[in-house]
């Protein structure tokens, strides 16, 4: 294998690797807008709320209290986090996405939610402080090698574990009963309602799912994040540029798009840094907005007179 | 008119008399700081209350007028006064560049254009050393005028003229149509009303105002670093904007006051400030959408009609 | 003389056509009806004539200027006003500031005037005398949202005739509204013929349709089918076959 193919395909390697974490956080958004309309600004600390969690998890819970094996304890950090992001999903939801529904408003729950986020990583801030948290996953020391190839044990962990996420929500949507209905809710809230259909619970349901993807998306980007109450701005500027240009609301231009990020971070981070990787991609979701408002995927819808 | 003069000449003397209420070096400072966060919320103000755009952004006007000015002063030598007003040009500007992405797009996606604008400029800052000097800052920036005092009265001045002028503006037709473009855009068209046009007037306005108060932080503080002008300034300024009382023009003013004024009163509690700012925000905008204003008029048992 | 003219204006959304190979010559000083049975494309027509839309092909004029290109607001600067289906008001404003907004391509007043004194060249007189002529007055100081259906309507064709149109074109204007409401609306529109100003109306309401337009013209399926004056649209087997019968029990 040449020198450039095995760069090349390393790199690709660490770019899904990433890109399943960002599709991971980008989902939730996806959803909550498909079946909502709304976009929730405070989605990415959620995600640091998840990473809190693992981190207790690993080093508290699990191993001190259950007294658990390193490796028990980050799955089992998991889905504390993936039980901590469902419930900031339902608190969320009560609070702030169920009493503004009716009015329609359609700038107050965004409004409402940056409050939320601003709280959230204040609210952090003072229980944790700035100081970054490290906790290692006792995957990531475990290498395998495949000719010049190298990954990690985490990164293998963390690409099985985020596809069969998105792979089991994407057949969820399509195949069952209640993945119908909440397609259903997302196009035409008012008649799924008249068919029978809950919209409020189902809403709640994609709330509490979109918010569980992101806790446990924390779990997973806890190792390689810099863990402080302000994670979530970090990643949330990648989060909108991966949902606005797969389009809102469509799953499978977010998983695209959230790979392609990925692998171009992946390709560029060494020569970048991860602050101008966040100028790049932006700059992109800029010229994406401008001459393709909807997004790479989806199709213009004109406004109804 | 006579009762607007009445309460414009009744505010120059409160301006007047507060760096005699509170005279320490401290809140005469927070004095300052307040007048700068009263320029910033009438800016925001006009994009969001008014003109009904969600402008995520504005931290990035601020801190243009700031690098614009002080790297003109310091590296090329300008007078401050020439420099404010290059910089104020330079804000402007840059507003009319989000204009062209605020005239295609709407609500969530202008929100998220408007954050990557304020990101990006961010990173310009950070990241342009040679011209800003990065993380590292800029120092031993001088402010126009010697005193704290001075400085007050001078930020406090302006933002009462930009007040007057404002609200000038917005009881003119100019108002009517600002808000017939953040009522309904598509109804507006059909009377008449060119919303790109309009839009790029009240940006590149909000923008010049933000960094006119921008001139002055620098020299306020004595240094300068990006990090003053991260995002959550922007979600500051809509803090203040929104808590106060969005499409009035006393809504902003009372905002800033309350925000810049209350964590300093709740001083064990310093490091809450973004807290509340957070907490007041959701609240607000959970229950009281009109913010303070409307708290008020409901008390008062004045009906919410139009707004002002 | 022509006031105005389509000629083959067609549209399509997603490849189906909604409007095909249209052409309607309005004359000036009368009232025109456009009528066609649900899902005909009146409303889209209107929405071309009005530059809501531009057309994927054919001609548009309007005394004899060309309107393709132009947007909407620059038509009204031309004298196209029109009113909407669904009710467009500025909910959260009052009625007076409703109205008021309307006049603003007659404001010429230097800009420095109101960044400096404010409340100038405010046309708060002559909006308060249409609303007088809606039968709003009283409720000026109302917010727009809390009228009900029938008097937004009213008060959205006084905003639009603020604009002071040579041409004023309404998209069902009756809708919604009860018997005596649309008595009144009938009298209006007859005034404002009156006043000189030419009326593009899209109706279903046979009532105003008979009762007050000069010429009709039928669409179906986005395509014209018939143009006449009332009685011989109202006779034309073809129009009532596309009708199927239903409205025509006038």
């Amino acid at each position: 294998m040449t020198d450039l193919l095995a760069l090349v395909v390393q790199q690709s390697i660490n770019g899904i690797y990433l890109g399943c974490l960002y599709v991971m956080v980008a989902l939730g958004l996806t959803l909550i807008y498909g079946v909502l309309n709304q976009i929730n600004f405070a989605h990415a600390d959620f995600v640091t709320v998840g990473a809190f969690a693992a981190f207790f998890t690993v080093t508290r819970l699990g191993t001190k209290v259950l007294g658990l094996p390193d490796t028990a304890a980050y799955l089992l950090s998991m889905v504390t986090a993936l039980g901590v992001g469902a419930a900031l999903g339902l608190a969320i939801n009560a609070a702030v996405f169920a009493p503004l529904r009716e009015r329609g408003d359609e700038l107050r729950p965004l409004i409402a939610t940056i409050g939320v986020s601003v709280l959230l990583e204040n609210f952090q801030l003072w229980l944790f402080g700035p100081i970054p948290y490290q906790f290692d996953s006792p995957f990531s020391s475990e290498t395998i090698r495949i000719g010049r190839i190298f990954f990690t044990a985490q990164s293998v962990l963390v690409v099985a574990v985020s596809s069969s996420a998105i792979a089991a929500l994407y057949l969820f949507m399509k195949f069952t009963f209640v993945g119908k209905a909440l397609r259903a809710v997302a196009q035409d809230r008012e008649t799924a309602g008249l068919m029978g259909i809950d919209p409020n619970r189902l809403i709640a349901l994609t709330i509490v799912i979109a918010s569980a993807l992101a806790g446990m998306g924390g779990a997973l980007l806890g190792p390689v994040l810099v863990l402080t109450p302000f994670a979530g701005a970090t990643v949330i500027v990648k989060a909108f540029a991966i949902v606005i240009i797969g389009g809102f609301g469509n799953m499978q231009g977010t998983i695209i798009a959230g790979l392609l990020v990925g692998i171009i971070e992946a390709f560029t981070v060494q020569y970048l840094g991860s602050g101008l990787i966040d100028l790049v991609v932006f700059v992109l979701l800029l010229v994406m907005l401008a001459l393709r408002p909807t997004g790479l995927v989806a199709e213009r819808k004109e406004e109804n007179v | 008119m006579s009762a607007r003069f009445a309460a414009l000449l009744a505010a120059v003397l409160v301006v007047a008399m507060l760096p005699w209420l509170l005279q320490t070096p401290y809140w005469r400072g927070i004095l300052v700081l307040c007048a700068m966060n009263v320029l910033l919320a009438l800016s925001l103000n006009l994009v969001l209350g008014y003109t009904g755009q969600l402008n995520l952004g504005q931290s990035a006007f601020f801190a243009i007028g700031a690098y614009v000015s002080t790297i003109l002063v310091k590296t090329y030598g300008w007078n401050f006064w020439a420099a404010s007003l290059a910089a104020v040009g330079a804000a402007g500007l840059l507003g009319l560049a989000l204009a062209a992405f605020a005239v295609r797009l709407r609500g969530h996606y202008l929100a998220i254009a408007s954050l990557g604008f304020a990101v990006i400029t961010y990173q310009v800052l950070v990241n342009w050393e040679k011209v800003t000097e990065g993380v590292r800052g800029i120092y031993g920036i001088l402010p126009p005028v010697g005193s704290t005092i001075g400085l007050f009265y001078l930020v406090a001045g302006i933002a009462l003229l930009v007040y007057v002028l404002i609200d000038n503006l917005v009881r003119s037709p100019v108002g009517d149509t600002l808000r017939a473009i953040r009522e309904d855009e598509i109804s507006a068209a059909s009377l008449g009303i060119n919303g790109a046009l309009w839009k790029a007037f009240a940006f590149g306005l909000g923008a010049a105002i933000a960094g006119l108060a921008g001139c002055f932080y620098p020299g306020f503080v004595g240094t300068l670093v990006p990090d003053a002008f991260n995002i959550i300034e922007s979600f500051t300024m809509m803090a203040m904007v929104i808590v106060g009382g969005m499409g009035t023009m006393i809504g902003p003013v009372i905002g800033a006051i309350v925000l810049t004024f209350l964590p300093e009163v709740l001083r064990e509690f310093g490091e809450f400030r973004l807290m509340i700012y957070g907490l007041a925000l959701t609240l607000v905008v959970l229950f009281m959408p009109g913010g303070i204003v409307q708290a008020w008029r409901t008390l008062v048992g004045k009906p919410i009609t139009g707004n002002r | 003389m022509t006031y105005l003219k389509a000629e083959n204006i067609s549209k399509s959304f997603g490849g189906v056509h909604a409007v095909l190979n249209v052409s309607i010559e309005v004359p000036e000083n009368s009232i025109f009806a456009l009528i066609g049975p649900n899902g005909a494309g009146k409303s889209t027509l209107l929405n071309l004539l009005s530059g809501i839309y531009q057309p994927d092909a054919g001609q548009l004029y309007f005394q004899g200027k060309n309107l393709i290109g132009l947007p909407a607001h620059r038509r009204v600067r031309l004298g196209l006003a029109r009113t909407f289906q669904k009710i467009r008001l500025f909910k959260q404003l009052t009625l007076l500031e409703n109205v008021r907004a309307g006049f603003h391509v007659h404001q010429n007043e230097p800009f420095w005037k109101y960044l400096a004194l404010g409340s100038v060249g405010r046309f708060d007189a002559e909006a308060r005398e249409l609303l007088d002529f809606v039968g709003l007055a009283s409720r000026a100081g109302e917010r727009a949202g809390a009228l009900p259906y029938g008097k937004q309507r009213m008060l959205e064709i006084a905003r639009a005739l603020a604009t002071r149109p040579r041409l004023f074109m309404l998209d069902e204007p009756a809708a919604g509204l009860n018997a005596s409401e649309v008595d009144f609306l009938l009298d209006r529109l007859t005034r404002i013929g009156r006043r000189g100003i030419t009326v593009v109306v899209v109706e279903h309401n046979m009532d105003l349709v008979m009762n007050v337009a000069h010429r009709v013209f039928v669409m179906d399926h986005g395509e014209p089918l018939f143009e006449g004056t009332p009685r011989e649209v109202q006779d034309n087997p073809r129009v009532i076959e596309a009708y199927l019968g239903g409205e025509f029990a006038a």
